[in-house]
């Protein structure tokens, strides 16, 4: 590295301690201008606490912090930004009764006479933000929930633009965006490489970062295990570091599956506006992928066929026979259960302990002669946390205090401990480990071994074709055709999603 | 590496351990602690404090609000704060139970029963299923029923013994019966809440469905309980309780009113939350929930003992209804959930 | 191209719809004041006159100065308990006072004790982090308990009736200055609540604290801020209504605070926080004054307006979760799904 290049940003030997643990050890990291520089790790690594030590949010980090060869204390959100760090969040930070000129404009609103808010000002400066992320033609006085979720994403990221940053921290900014919109982000975020901005990017999702990074930091344990040029490093190569051990890749290939009985089919099922006309089967032992892009309507289509939402024409067959499902609690009485997509707003109560997180779907079981009692399900309980591995293994421990790979696997064990027959999860690994990720498909496939019908909605491609049997591809509301395990790759499941399958020539099958 | 990572994490929750242990031995104890302290500095105060009848003077003075509180904690268990239409359920109740009392003392009851029921039935319907703000609306509904109650009875009170009859007597004696000789019906019937209420709380089905809904309402969801019928249940568990309440009000005031039932709210919700529930719901028990009922109860007597005036008396009560709320929010930020 | 053209149709219709909803949600409570209106003026005998017009708009002076803090709390998504016993407190130091110090110091001092009670109340809530249902209900109680101690329960009065007099003259043609006064203080409070810059800072540490932490703003400054002003304001209402006729009572507030509620409500202010204003709250405290007023002219006695207004209040807390229900279900809706359906259903 050349001495004389001024670093965008170069922190050394920062540490930040957390009662009883420390969540950073004395790490060094540099970022040059115009690059794109990854951090990647396993949950509690550390790199969101590095990242939000950039963005000023601790006070008490020890360390030093230079901004292009400057000195800082980075000790408040205000100090941060002032030393140009703009901070895109992983969950949206926009106030959502607001406008988006409000929003976009937080805590910088242009005044008249210092004092009035002016209002033309703020039209012109939103708008101007707004068309670096192709927003242009928004209202920049319409309210946030007046707009739709990838909307206020790139909203989220026009914001923290519009503060002029000369780094750049983005913690998962696509995990909710769609395929085009990436597209279009990794579009801006070259634009912004070329105006010589430091970009630093978080990501889980490996195959994104070969097509954004320049370099690649990896974290462990709090500590940095080093820093490479993209092409030094392979996916495999980046696994190993982050887990610490080497990868087992040659996963076992079961040959020659065979299914059993019909245990879940659905005929013409519609929800007005939602999905239309959606029919499928799904056999004993089966794993069905749905793959398709974000918002394509899938996680509403589980919505319906579990009763969360009523449907408005359709019929589902459980076992043959025809079975009308209007609420979540008739699903699980016949069997079966749904892994919600969102495990901190649907999944998991996490002021409450493992085990009552885990018996929740139960109490019915668990109650005799009108009384519940919980030690009843304990044995289950134990046997689900076992199995999933959940780390600390004690079922009174609150489920807000475990990381987020651990809540994961209690989030599905709740669901293994209901001894489903059909099991539709949504997002099963989403924004967990990798170590976490092994463990969850290990128990999908035993759960499709032991003769029932599995269900993957997913956008993690690699996750879809490594599980699927079969992958019914969703496209705006409506299934646009189905791929079997032998076309099954992720560019094949990718081109169908996009629309294009045709390009796939005879390895789509209309469904 | 292995090793040094299962360490690290260890580490962690040995000390997160720790924490909870204190802090819920706090937690648990808490509101006792109060009582207990409460108990010496009135044994210390006053030779008359100790003695069996000032005993059954405490639990006989807080017996209606004991019944209230063990009511409406099920809405505060559920996540849904308070019930604001408290007082005028009370008050309600009480004058349809007046107002009947010519058909008879059973039919009296009943109907007063029905009418807080069904008051406690809107509530549920309105804040289960539609998701109304639960104090925004059962304030509206409070407006409402008073005005309703002063419009319909022109502003004025109404009376057993001249509504009632034969059923009179036996109406306005509710309040003034002793069971085994000297124990006060009131007092048995808070003391039946009481205990079923932890009964239903803790141990049906029921009661745990509550406590997930307190917790999050969406999971509870998306777990197939079906939030609009239990949020509707608590809502009315809360308005008999209250209406039971409310009865036993306008039989010892002898008079069926407008303005019966004023101040329960706001003493409810002292009590529940000074007994360790958090308005986040999900948390506390209804043996707590006595503690607070015991707490105000030996407050106020233990002051009029030492001489203070009713009015400083709730300037005391504000007081130390801040700072155990604030030192329950405390220790639960240290566990490190922030649903103070 | 056609269906792109189609669907692209459709989702306009959906967020003009979205939009229309919005604007009506906004300007409801001009319409309900319109409808209250024209129909008091239609059937009460004796509403529609300059006289009972002034009688209107005295009737909202102290209730409208009192909604100007409280919205200003609920826009932080907070609430205040306290603004009923803060009320009373304006009124009885400022008739306490009034012999010893004379009126203005004595208003000064009344001030001052509302904003104090607000300034506990913002520092509970703000930094002891105590929910603000919680901490307004426990310095209602303390407030309430002062004031009973201090006045024995008994109301206080002044012999000098010069500047109640003044404070109640019809000035330029009709308007006394007591209205002419709060008109002044709550529009300037709109003014700087709504269009300025700090004014701003309210609604976004209402509307999400986080981000308004990451903005740099002092969110817990300005939740004492808001309080504070609740207080004030609250204080400030009472004082001159006490001021106005040289007397207080220690239950002034207890109505006042059903009414104030009420009215911020109805003017479109959420619980939630981060949307309303002040001037919308004003609007709803005339509505409701109007209503009483007009069922007084009616002949109709104070149950029946307890009752209306109540009605009222219901109403418009059950409309808006009723739409927020109905939103709900359609939100995420596909519009070229929908054309696709209405396309189906013409065939």
């Amino acid at each position: 590295m050349d001495g004389k290049e001024i670093l965008s940003l170069d922190m050394r030997g920062v540490s930040k301690q957390f009662p009883g643990t420390l969540a950073v050890d004395s790490v060094d990291f540099q970022v040059r201008p115009g690059e794109v520089h990854a951090l990647l790790g396993e949950n509690g690594a550390g790199k969101s606490t590095l990242m939000k030590m950039i963005a000023g949010s601790f006070s008490d980090y020890t360390g030093d912090i230079y901004i292009m060869g400057e000195k800082v204390e980075l000790n408040s959100p205000a100090a941060a930004k002032a030393k140009g760090v703009g901070m895109v969040y992983q969950e949206l930070s926009l106030a959502m009764p607001l406008t988006i000129a409000e929003n976009v404009l937080a805590g910088r609103i242009p005044t008249k006479g210092k004092i009035f808010a002016d209002k033309k000002a703020m039209k012109d400066q939103t708008i101007e933000c707004l068309k670096r992320v192709g927003l242009g033609h928004l209202d920049p006085f319409a309210c946030i929930k007046e707009i739709s979720q990838q909307e206020a994403q790139l909203v989220e990221i026009a914001k923290t633009l519009g503060n002029n940053p000369s780094i750049l921290v983005m913690d998962e900014p696509t995990s909710s965006l769609s395929r085009e919109e990436v597209k279009l982000l990794f579009g801006i975020i070259d634009n912004l490489k070329k105006q010589g901005l430091a970009i630093i990017y978080i990501s889980h999702h490996l195959p994104e970062l070969f097509e954004v990074a320049d370099r690649i930091t990896i974290m462990r344990d709090g500590k940095k295990i080093g820093t490479y040029n993209i092409d030094e490093v392979t996916t495999k190569s980046l696994v190993e570091m982050m887990v610490g051990r080497p990868v087992d890749d040659t996963a076992v290939e079961v040959q020659n599956k065979v299914f059993g009985e019909e245990k879940l089919r659905v005929e013409h099922l519609t929800r007005h506006g939602f999905f239309h006309d959606i029919s499928f089967n799904v056999r004993a032992n089966e794993v069905l992928g749905i793959g398709g892009l974000s918002g394509a309507g899938r996680s509403e289509l589980a919505r319906g066929i579990v009763g969360a939402d009523a449907i408005n024409s359709g019929k589902i067959y459980i076992k043959g026979k025809e079975t009308k499902i209007r609420s979540m609690s008739e699903a699980l009485a016949n069997g079966i259960a749904y892994l919600t997509e969102n495990r901190k707003t649907q999944g998991l109560a996490l002021r409450i302990s493992i085990g009552e997180n885990i018996l929740s779907p139960l109490l019915k079981k668990h109650t005799k002669n009108g009384i519940y009692s919980a030690k009843r399900g304990e044995s289950d309980v134990l046997a689900v946390m076992k199995e999933l591995q959940v780390y600390p293994p004690d079922p009174t421990v609150t489920v807000g205090n475990l990381s987020g790979g651990n809540q994961q696997k209690v989030l599905l064990g709740k669901w293994v401990a209901t001894k489903p027959q059909v099991l539709i999860l949504d997002e099963p690994t989403r924004g967990v480990d990798v170590g976490a990720k092994m463990v969850i498909h290990d128990t999908i496939r035993r759960l499709a071994g032991e003769g029932n019908a599995v269900i993957v909605i997913s956008s993690d491609l690699p996750e879809l074709v490594a599980l699927s049997d079969r992958v019914k591809i969703m496209k705006e509301g409506k299934f646009i055709g189905e791929l079997i395990k032998g076309d099954l790759s992720e560019e094949s499941v990718l081109l169908a999603a996009n629309g294009e399958g045709d390009k796939l020539s005879g390895n789509i099958y209309a469904s | 590496m292995e090793t040094s990572m299962q360490a690290n994490k260890e580490k962690i929750d040995v000390r997160k351990r720790e924490v909870g242990k204190i802090s819920s031995i706090i937690n648990k104890l808490g509101v006792y602690v109060l009582v207990i302290a409460l108990m010496i500095l009135g044994t210390i105060i006053s030779p008359k404090f100790l003695t069996a009848s000032n005993f059954m003077n405490i639990i006989q003075a807080v017996s209606l609000l004991g019944m209230v509180a063990a009511g409406v904690s099920f809405i505060t268990y559920s996540g849904n704060f308070v019930d604001m239409s408290i007082p005028c359920i009370m008050a309600f109740s009480g004058m349809i139970a007046v107002d009947t009392l010519r058909y008879g003392i059973v039919v009296s009851i009943v109907c007063g029963l029905l009418t807080g029921s069904a008051i406690g039935l809107i509530n549920g319907i309105v804040v289960g299923k539609l998701k109304a703000n639960p104090i925004i609306w059962t304030l509206s509904v409070a407006f409402v029923g008073n005005g309703f109650m002063r419009w319909f009875y022109s502003g004025k009170q109404i009376y057993p013994d001249v509504k009632g009859g034969a059923a009179a007597d036996v109406f306005i004696n509710l309040s003034r019966t002793d069971v085994f000789g000297r124990i006060p019906l009131i007092v048995i019937v808070m003391i039946t809440f009481m205990v079923l209420g932890q009964f239903v709380m803790t141990k049906t089905k029921f009661g745990k469905q509550v406590k997930l809904i307190g917790s999050s309402y969406e999971v509870a969801k998306m777990t197939g309980i079906n939030v609009n019928k239990v949020v509707c249940g608590a809502f009315i568990l809360s308005a008999l309780a209250t209406s039971i309440a409310g009865i036993f009000l306008t039989s010892l005031a002898k008079t069926g009113a407008f303005y019966n039932g004023e101040g329960y709210d706001f003493n409810a919700v002292t009590a529940i939350v000074i007994g360790g529930m958090t308005l986040n719901g999900g948390r506390g028990d209804v043996v707590g929930v006595l503690g607070g009922v015991l707490v105000i109860g030996l407050l106020s007597n233990v002051m009029t003992l030492i001489g203070i005036n009713t009015f400083s008396q709730s300037i005391v009560k504000g007081i130390i209804f801040i700072a155990v709320v604030g030192i329950n929010a405390r220790s639960l930020r240290k566990l490190g959930r922030d649903d103070a | 191209m056609l269906d792109r053209l189609e669907s692209l149709e459709g989702m306009m219709h959906n967020m003009d719809k979205k939009k229309l909803l919005n604007k009506l949600d906004y300007y409801r409570i001009y319409i309900i004041f319109a409808i209250v209106f024209i129909l008091m003026s239609l059937f009460a005998p004796n509403f529609l006159n300059v006289f009972n017009i002034v009688n209107i708009l005295k009737g909202m002076s102290l209730n409208a100065m009192v909604a100007v803090g409280f919205t200003v709390v609920m826009i932080c998504g907070q609430l205040d308990l306290s603004i009923g016993s803060n009320l009373t407190l304006g009124a009885m130091v400022v008739i306490a006072l009034q012999p010893i110090l004379g009126w203005w110091p004595s208003l000064a001092v009344a001030m001052i004790a509302g904003s104090f009670v607000g300034a506990v109340n913002g520092f509970l809530v703000a930094k002891a982090k105590i929910h603000s249902f919680i901490v307004t209900l426990g310095t209602m109680t303390i407030v309430q308990g002062l004031i009973f101690l201090l006045s024995k329960g008994s109301a206080l009065s002044v012999n000098d009736f010069t500047l109640a007099d003044w404070l109640e003259m019809p000035k330029f043609g009709f308007l006394p200055p007591r209205v002419i006064i709060t008109v002044s203080i709550v529009l300037m409070f709109f003014v700087l609540i709504k269009f300025t810059k700090f004014g701003k800072g309210f609604y976004l540490v209402g509307g999400n604290k986080e981000t308004a932490w990451l903005a740099g703003l002092n969110t817990d400054l300005y939740l004492i801020l808001a309080f504070i002003l609740s207080g004030l304001t609250a204080a400030l209402g009472g004082a001159l209504l006490a001021m106005s006729i040289s007397s207080a009572v220690p239950t002034l507030g207890t109505s006042s605070q059903m009414v104030v509620i009420a009215a911020v409500i109805i003017g479109g202010t959420s619980m939630a926080g981060g949307t309303g204003d002040i001037f919308r709250s004003m609007i709803a405290v005339i509505m409701l004054v109007t209503l009483f007023n007009g069922l007084m002219c009616c002949g109709a006695g104070y149950e029946v307006q307890i009752f209306a207004s109540g009605l009222v209040l219901a109403a418009v807390v059950l409309g808006e979760s009723y739409a927020l229900y109905q939103q709900d279900k359609v939100k995420g809706q596909r519009p070229n799904l929908m054309a696709e359906l209405k396309k189906g259903a013409l065939q």
